[in-house]
């Protein structure tokens, strides 16, 4: 037993989280008596002590960072023996793992887990809205439940599984047999349970209610439970600066020899700028939360207009996070999809170069609108015009993409699967998601929609429409590779028709009440809303359904699904040309490219050479599927 | 690591206990991994203080509040001292760098220890400082300012202490040689970083 307790693994955990604890309780004490205060601890500081510093103590009993303490307590070094490196059993899915492949595979059940948790508090909040008045929840329970669906689905589900679909595929994609930073990725991988364990644990105190955004005054003015997500948020941006930078180094400095960077596949040129705009911008969000603790827990003035404090810097700071971080959620979909239209229309795609350029400018453009969620905050009155400009101005590399996307599809030979139907129907969704949101763009507007559901109808045609989409596509797509079995296609298109149906009966109709005026973020509504958000709950109950489908048969395909070949999609990229799943090194030798990873239906175009093949896989030949010309 | 790859003709990856290594990366860049993830954290670092400034700039200038807080004084002169103690702190770190670069052990060794006992008097002063400033976070938001910008940089300074710590500890027990001293190169960077940033605190909370 004293063993179990000394290996890094749960037992250790358990014990180091009892510890942590005791620490928090220990530190307060010491510091109480240092400042000469009464030594009776409150509950309130230790629990926020202890949200901080249980997570740490967490990830130390789990063994995240033992090789980090062996290092620089300058022990003799041991050479790694590769035992964390690979799964050897549904175990080693719940340990510390060093193989992108497993972490790849740990984020996407991670996120589609709380993707779940997130969309059962929706279907609460659809019922409680389905008539005026209260039914079910008091008005404070309900900004619980619209904070945490929104605080889960952002932060634990959309930014996360992305992570996690690069994670496992773009490694291979670039010919690296890791991500450059291996346990770097499974720390940034642990962190993620504990930022979504802790919000859903502000249920046992009372949910945190100030909606996702959290603004400064009323967040540090609500009951302790909004303290799990100031801090939990830590954790999950500290897990996605981790990543990102763990993707940059791994794109820059182990690309396979041949790979510049004009031929890498447009999914590892979306997260190299999705991975940019994390870096940059996540900080921001994480600063602006230090704000806020500070100001609940220590009671300094941040936000204190009485003593010089300023409310609106914090909706600066957030939002300068925040909105770089919808491009985070977007980006990394534009990859898949773009990945997925080349494959199933075999057709190279179109304007490769400006589809890569678009992102970067997207990067740019990112930062410079984030006032125009402020248009009616009471700022400067001159910040709107340059914001309402430059948020007009970067719908055109957006429009670029979508364009090179209609033209990679014409004349394309389209293979309508599951993963294609996805990617067509976030080109549609995301379309729509993008109009409304120039519409928002343009001032006279948005004042008048400003807080209406028409806001909540344009966010869910981007990010259910556009992200949750290429998320669904993605995940069929590199299905076959990642679990070595093929889905079943009728259940897949069974999904993908009841999601797009009831998708478009849920949110479409939000657009009419909102711009009507029925304000978001409220439990109760007018009389004359109420037959549209009838038929907009029964809709979002159907949605919620549909994901059953998805998960019956995610489960059934990995346990009994027919066998995957290696390329069943005959596509070019380097992750499709070995076995599936791949060999627990990725190549036995880095293979060399020769050519782009889109020419499809390009006669002798080659993308990777595999020097001494693998056994059990052969080199990639070009396809050349006469029906394409 | 090359030997380890090379032989590798086995695929099958369910046979427990085979341990053949990862094939040796390509190199695509010519910057060490080591050192980009190094400079991209410090990005990213930049970017804190960047939201720190922020709200020094919100409260200082766009709300207009008198700097220092009236009745408060900052110990301009004392906080210049210790801004020479921390700079002084990088030329020993590149003295260090450049003796174990040499194969000079005594002077690496003396390098090092020196530099984390100037980064420590350094967070001693600023301590100390705290304690006799005679205004407190909680009086109002430029106390706020100052005891979050000092205190976020202080917490950086005890962070490439310990870095600092730990490079000292490996550089007693015979760490480190001409050839490999990427350990003591890529913590020194984030404590040349921590040190410009100072400059830049200082020139905002005390000067200007």
């Amino acid at each position: 037993m004293t063993m179990k307790l000394r290996a890094p693994g749960w037992y250790r955990a358990v014990l180091y989280v009892g510890l942590g604890v005791l620490f928090s309780l220990a530190l307060i004490t010491v510091a109480r008596l240092g400042y000469g205060l009464d030594p009776v601890v409150d509950g309130r500081s230790w629990l926020l002590v202890s949200l901080l510093a249980v997570p740490l103590f967490f990830l130390g009993g789990l063994g995240a960072f033992d090789t980090w303490f062996h290092w620089a307590a300058g022990r003799p070094t041991r050479p790694d023996d590769h035992s964390q490196h690979g799964a050897t059993s549904w175990r080693s899915y719940f340990a510390i793992n060093t193989d992108h492949k497993v972490i790849g595979i740990q984020y996407v059940v991670t996120s589609f887990s709380f993707m779940f948790i997130g969309g059962a508090v929706a279907m609460l909040m659809r019922a409680e809205l389905a008539q005026p008045g209260s039914q079910l929840v008091d008005g404070q329970t309900f900004n619980g439940l619209f904070s945490v669906h929104a605080a889960l689905l952002i932060f634990l589900f959309i930014i996360p599984v992305f992570a996690g679909l690069a994670n496992y595929v773009l490694p291979l994609m670039i010919g690296a047999p890791d991500m450059a930073f291996p346990r770097l990725n499974a720390l940034s991988y642990w962190m993620l349970p504990v930022a979504g364990v802790m919000m859903l644990a502000s249920f046992l105190v009372g949910p945190f209610a100030s909606g996702w955004t959290a603004y400064a005054p009323l967040s540090t003015t609500q009951p302790v439970g909004q303290m799990f997500f100031t801090i939990g948020v830590q954790f999950a941006g500290a897990s996605s600066i981790a990543t990102a930078l763990n993707f940059l180094v791994t794109i820059i400095t182990m690309r396979a020899p041949g790979m510049s960077f004009f031929r890498m596949p447009l999914l590892v040129w979306a997260n190299f700028s999705t991975s940019l705009l994390v870096v940059i911008a996540t900080p921001f969000i994480a600063a602006s939360q230090f704000f806020v603790l500070l100001d609940y827990a220590l009671g300094f003035n941040f936000f204190q207009a009485g003593a010089n404090g300023d409310v609106l810097m914090y909706q600066h700071v957030f939002w300068f996070y925040s909105h770089p971080a919808v491009y985070i959620m977007m980006l990394p979909g534009f990859g898949i999809v773009s990945e997925i239209i080349a494959v199933k229309s075999r057709k190279p795609i179109f304007g490769y170069r400006m589809m890569a350029f678009s992102l970067l400018a997207i990067v740019v453009l990112g930062f410079t609108v984030w006032a125009h969620h402020m248009f009616t905050s009471g700022m400067q009155d001159w910040i709107r015009i340059p914001m309402m400009v430059t948020t007009a101005i970067i719908a055109v590399p957006t429009g670029i993409k979508i364009f090179s996307w209609l033209a990679t599809l014409w004349r394309g030979v389209l293979h309508v699967d599951t993963p294609m139907l996805f990617a067509l129907g976030f080109l549609t969704m995301f379309t729509l998601g993008g109009i409304s949101g120039v519409a928002l763009a343009m001032l006279p507007f948005v004042i008048h929609v400003s807080d209406s559901y028409f806001i909540v109808a344009h966010l869910h045609y981007v990010l259910f429409g556009g992200s949750l989409f290429t998320v669904y596509a993605g995940v069929y797509y590199w299905f076959p590779k990642m679990t070595g079995r093929m889905y079943d296609e009728t259940l897949g298109r069974l999904h993908f028709w009841v999601t797009f149906v009831a998708f478009n009966i849920t949110f479409a109709p939000m657009h009419i009440v909102g711009v009507q005026g029925m304000p978001r973020r409220v439990s109760d509504y007018a009389e004359q809303f109420a037959n549209w958000n009838l038929i907009i709950s029964l809709a979002s109950f159907v949605l919620g359904l549909s994901t059953l489908v998805f998960v019956y048969n995610m489960v059934s395909s990995w346990v009994g699904g027919p066998r995957a070949p290696a390329n069943p999609w005959r596509a070019l990229t380097l992750e499709w040309q070995v076995s599936s799943p791949p060999p627990i090194f990725n190549f036995d030798a880095v293979p060399t490219v020769v050519g782009g990873p889109y020419e499809y239906g390009v006669p002798g175009a080659v993308h990777g050479v595999f020097k001494d093949g693998g056994a059990e896989v052969a080199p990639p030949k070009p396809t050349t599927p006469s029906v394409a010309q | 690591m090359e030997a380890a790859g090379a032989l590798a003709h086995d695929h099958d990856h369910d046979d427990a206990g085979h341990h053949h290594g990862p094939p040796p990366a390509n190199r695509s860049s010519r910057v060490d991994p080591q050192m980009l993830g190094m400079l991209l954290f410090i990005i990213s670092e930049v970017m804190v203080f960047g939201a720190f400034f922020t709200a020094y700039f919100f409260i200082r200038v766009v709300q207009g509040a008198e700097w220092p807080a009236a009745g408060t004084e900052l110990p301009v002169a004392i906080a210049g001292v210790n801004t020479a103690i921390l700079l002084s702190s990088s030329l020993t770190l590149h003295w260090a760098l450049v003796s174990i670069k040499n194969e000079d052990r005594n002077g690496f060794r003396a390098g090092i220890l020196l530099t984390t006992l100037l980064g420590a008097t350094f967070l001693f002063v600023q301590i100390n400082e705290y304690v006799h400033v005679g205004f407190a976070p909680q009086d109002h938001a430029q106390g706020t300012i100052f005891y979050g910008l000092t205190g976020l940089h202080g917490a950086h300074v005890a962070i490439g202490l310990l870095l600092l710590l730990s490079v000292t500890i490996r550089a007693f027990r015979g760490h480190y040689s001409a050839k490999e001293h990427a350990g003591v190169e890529i913590p020194g960077i984030y404590w040349h970083f921590v040190d410009v940033m100072w400059i830049v605190v200082y020139a905002t909370i005390y000067i200007l």
